[in-house]
Parts: structure tokens; C-alpha cells; sequence
């Protein structure tokens, strides 16, 4: 529940000092490249505000965000962020069940009653009215409106809340749509990627806290902090990008020797995320580093782009930019996918 | 051979290392005239392992280097040249979670929070009223 103590109080009896604080915003203000001075501000602001009651749902979805938020998180700096948020209901983590975990959440609901942020996992099914999935006896759809009425803003979390993701997938038998399609009248932050970055989760959530407004969004309501440069734009294979040095085949020479994917279907050029600076596992490595081309998991319609393991220029055949496969030279590539570009801001309304 | 290792970026050195001597520079001068603080976040710069031992070997060490323990270590310390203080936060894992160059006469992190001082106070007096209560128990109980 929320609570009348402010932040700083609270942490202070949990022997978290305002040094930690500080830390954390650093490390956040870091994540989100705001400017270091910016990290103070932060601190001062998480320890004035109250802890934020966070209501989770999760439909149809596959619980991998969730895993996503609490496996990389071990009890240190980076978990600080389960301390600054009372999370009220989440039918995963919670001990509570059945009646009294409803309960749990309509309590939430009226105590909170315009201040609780609804953080959602999952697409909702929209077909046989909703019929498809249901919790305690009440479909998504219905749960996911008399929950939004009353809370301050939606955070879409994953890619199938925030753009349908596989369950919107072709062709769609559940009639799953994103929550955006549902809830018009709130603000909706989406946090894609399959799942996504754990980081890019908590730094919203930090700064939603601090600040009591989103971070700056990009056109798909993505945080341009985590969603501002496509994985290609940080990818440290692009310089055999740029050189037309190209794996073939996952075992030829190139691949060895660490050569751009692209040809095997790399979406990188494409895909917005942070997986190429931030990396996975408390920064191990990304999909690329691990010899696996990216598949664009944060984007729009993702698994019905053509084939992950066909090239871009193929792959779509949207943009018109087709090109041939085999003499793909980098100046010709980096053309190609400059029109894919253009064309992806053009149909920047995602899936609508 | 990890990928890492094969990475063309990984061992290279970029010249960004030069770069940011120059900010750090002009960020000293202005600490000198002014008073007034910078920081720059080399996190957020596409340094290399390269470029970045390159930046620590240049800037070297000083006069005090400080190990915290705070939700995870960090370590912060002076290098050779007054005012400019490297910190370096470490995550979970040992990772680093952020790393930053403070030009400063005392780095934030470093000071304690008037916050922090009230609480250990209220805490002092409690460990005193404590012991004294023990005491006094203590007392009666020979007595
Ligand atoms: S196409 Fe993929 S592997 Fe190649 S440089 Fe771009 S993101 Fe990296």
C-alpha cells in the first residue's frame, strides 16, 4: 500500500543510507544517460517521494518479463528498485491466492484510487469477448479496463503488451491486441522486447518515481533513454558492417572471425533496444555477441517479418529496397536499410 | 577465442581517451576559477577497454583511494591530479554499474548525507540509553 513515510524515512529503518541512494540514482541517471549532475536531483527526489503502489497483471504472456525483472536482480544495488515500490498485486510473486489476492488488488485499487501505476505483461484477447483468458473468473479485457480507470498511468511491459507480441502473431487465434488498443484515455509508457531489458524496467520505474513524470518517449511510447539507437547504431560488429566482411553460413570462416550477421538475418539495423550496450545477464553479452543475429524482438509485428534467418532486404520486402542476397557490399546495405528506415517512421503507428 | 575477444573495437584505441583529458582539463580549469563542479559519465561514451586504460594510466593515482561498501562495493579514489576523482560503482556481479570522472574538491559519495547523520545520532542515543539500562539492570541484579 502506499505509504505516508517518504522514501527516505523508509529506506533509513531498513539501514539503506541516502549514500545508497545516491549510488542508485547514479547508476540510473548512468542507464538513462542523463547527465551526471543529475544523479543528485535524483536521490533527493526518490527520497522525498512515497513508495509508488505498482498493480501488475499479467495476460497473455509467457511470465519471462517478470523473470526478466527478478532473475538479473540479485540483492544489491541493482534490486533497490523492489524497495522503492509496494507492489500490490502480481499474480505470480505474490503469496496471497484465489479470493484473497483479488482482494488484494481491489484494496489496492480503492486505497490508491488514482495514484497506482498498472503495469501490464501480455496482450489482451480481444475474440469470443474475451473468453480466451481469464483470471479468477474474469477475462483480461475486463480486468485490464476497471483496473486502468483509476490508475495514474499504464506501463506496457514486454513486447506482447505493448505491440501484441507472439500471441498477436499470425494468425492470431485469441484476437490478441496490445493494451494501447484498449486503454485510449491514460498515459502508456511501453517498455518492448521479448523480454525486456530488466534495466530498462526499473530505470522507467526509478524515474517515474523521482521525477512524477515519464521519460522523454519515442513514437512508440518507448523511453528514448533505452529505445534511442537501434542495436546496429551501437553494435560492435559494425565495423565489418562497414567493410561488407559478412558471416555467410553460422559456421563458415566470417563467422568465426566474428563478421557481421546481417546476412543471416540480423535485425539489428531495425530493431530499437539497448541490448548492444546494457547486454543481458548483469552485462554478460547480447544475442550478436553470442554469434546470434538479432530478431528484432522490441519492434512491431516481429514474428511476422518474413524469417529470422532471411536478410533484411528480403526479409520485409515492404520498403521496396530489395536487394540482391549474396554480393551485398556494406555502402549497398547501409542504403537498403536507410530506406527501411524511412519507411519504418512512416509506418510508425506500430500495429495499428 | 570469446567474442569479446575478437570484437574489432575490444583492444583498439580510439583516440576518446584524448578526448576526454581535454574535458577533464577544462573542467579543472573551471573548478579552479570558479569553484564549481563537472562530472562526465564514461559510460555513456563508446570507450574501449583500450581507451579506458589508456584514460586510467594517463590520469594515474593520488593521494587517496576509498573502498565503499555501499548496497554492493565502489571504489573511488583521487589520481594525480587534485580535483579529478574517478569512481567507479561495481553491481552484483562485480560489473561495473557505473563509472564516472568527478572534478571535485570531495566527491558526493563520499560525504555523508545530513539525513544519514540525523538517523546515527537517534541511533547513538539509543545504544547509549541501552547500555545504560543494562547497567542498571546489572546493578540491581548484584545488588
Ligand atoms: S547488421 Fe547486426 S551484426 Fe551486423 S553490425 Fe548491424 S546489428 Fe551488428
Amino acid at each position: 500500500m502506499a505509504e505516508e513515510q517518504t522514501l527516505g524515512e523508509l529506506l533509513a529503518r531498513y539501514g539503506i543510507s541516502r549514500r545508497a541512494l545516491l549510488k542508485y540514482a547514479t547508476y540510473i541517471a548512468s542507464l538513462m544517460a542523463l547527465p551526471p549532475a543529475a544523479s543528485t536531483a535524483m536521490a533527493e527526489a526518490l527520497a522525498k517521494a512515497r513508495r509508488q503502489s505498482v498493480i501488475w497483471l499479467s495476460f497473455q504472456e509467457c511470465t519471462g518479463c517478470t523473470e526478466s525483472l527478478t532473475r538479473s536482480f540479485n540483492p544489491t544495488l541493482e534490486n533497490l528498485i523492489f524497495n522503492l515500490i509496494s507492489l500490490d498485486y502480481h499474480h505470480t510473486l505474490q503469496a496471497a491466492s484465489g479470493t484473497a489476492a483479488e482482494a488484494a488488488r481491489l484494496t489496492a485499487m480503492k486505497e490508491n484510487a488514482g495514484k497506482y501505476l498498472l503495469v501490464v505483461d501480455g496482450s489482451v484477447s480481444l475474440a469470443e469477448n474475451g473468453a480466451y483468458s481469464t483470471i479468477a473468473g474474469i477475462t483480461n479485457l475486463q480486468m485490464l479496463k476497471e483496473t486502468a480507470e483509476g490508475a495514474l498511468a499504464v506501463i506496457s511491459v514486454g513486447t506482447c503488451a505493448a505491440f501484441g507480441g507472439i500471441p498477436h502473431a499470425k494468425p492470431n487465434p485469441t484476437g490478441a491486441v496490445p493494451v494501447s488498443e484498449v486503454i485510449t484515455d491514460k498515459p502508456i509508457i511501453n517498455i518492448s522486447g521479448c523480454p525486456p531489458i530488466a534495466e530498462a524496467m526499473a530505470g522507467t520505474l526509478a524515474y517515474l518515481i523521482a521525477f512524477g513524470k515519464p521519460p522523454e518517449l519515442d513514437h512508440l511510447n518507448r523511453p528514448k533513454a533505452f529505445f534511442g539507437e537501434s542495436i546496429h547504431d551501437r553494435c560492435y560488429r559494425r565495423p565489418f558492417y562497414e567493410r561488407g566482411m559478412f558471416a555467410k553460413s553460422f559456421d563458415d570462416e566470417g563467422a568465426r572471425q566474428g563478421w557481421c550477421l546481417y546476412e543471416l538475418g540480423c535485425k539489428g539495423p531495425v530493431t530499437y533496444n539497448a541490448c548492444a550496450t546494457l547486454k543481458w545477464n548483469g552485462g554478460v553479452s547480447f544475442p550478436i555477441q553470442s554469434g546470434h543475429a538479432c530478431l528484432g524482438c522490441s519492434e512491431p509485428n516481429f514474428w511476422d517479418k518474413g524469417g529470422f534467418y532471411r536478410p533484411l532486404s528480403t526479409a520485409t520486402g515492404t520498403s521496396g529496397a530489395w536487394i540482391g542476397g549474396a554480393a551485398l557490399a556494406g555502402a549497398a546495405v547501409g542504403a537498403a536499410s536507410a530506406a527501411m528506415l524511412r519507411a519504418r517512421k512512416k509506418s510508425s503507428t506500430g500495429e495499428k | 577465442m570469446t567474442p569479446e575477444a575478437r570484437s574489432p573495437a575490444g583492444s583498439l584505441r580510439t583516440g576518446v581517451a584524448q578526448a576526454v583529458l581535454s574535458e577533464i582539463a577544462l573542467l579543472l580549469e573551471n573548478l579552479a576559477a570558479t569553484g564549481q563542479a563537472g562530472a562526465i559519465d564514461l559510460r555513456s561514451l563508446p570507450l574501449t577497454e583500450a581507451d579506458r586504460a589508456e584514460l586510467e594510466e594517463h590520469l594515474g593515482r593520488g593521494e587517496v583511494e576509498a573502498r565503499l561498501a555501499v548496497v554492493g562495493a565502489s571504489e573511488v579514489w583521487e589520481t594525480a591530479y587534485a580535483g579529478v576523482w574517478w569512481i567507479r560503482h561495481l553491481g552484483a556481479e562485480g560489473e561495473i554499474a557505473s563509472e564516472t570522472i568527478a572534478v571535485t574538491r570531495v566527491p558526493e559519495i563520499l560525504m555523508t548525507h545530513p539525513a544519514d547523520v540525523e538517523a546515527a545520532a537517534a541511533r547513538l542515543q539509543e545504544l547509549i540509553m541501552l547500555r545504560r539500562e543494562s547497567a542498571i539492570g546489572e546493578e540491581t541484579g548484584n545488588g
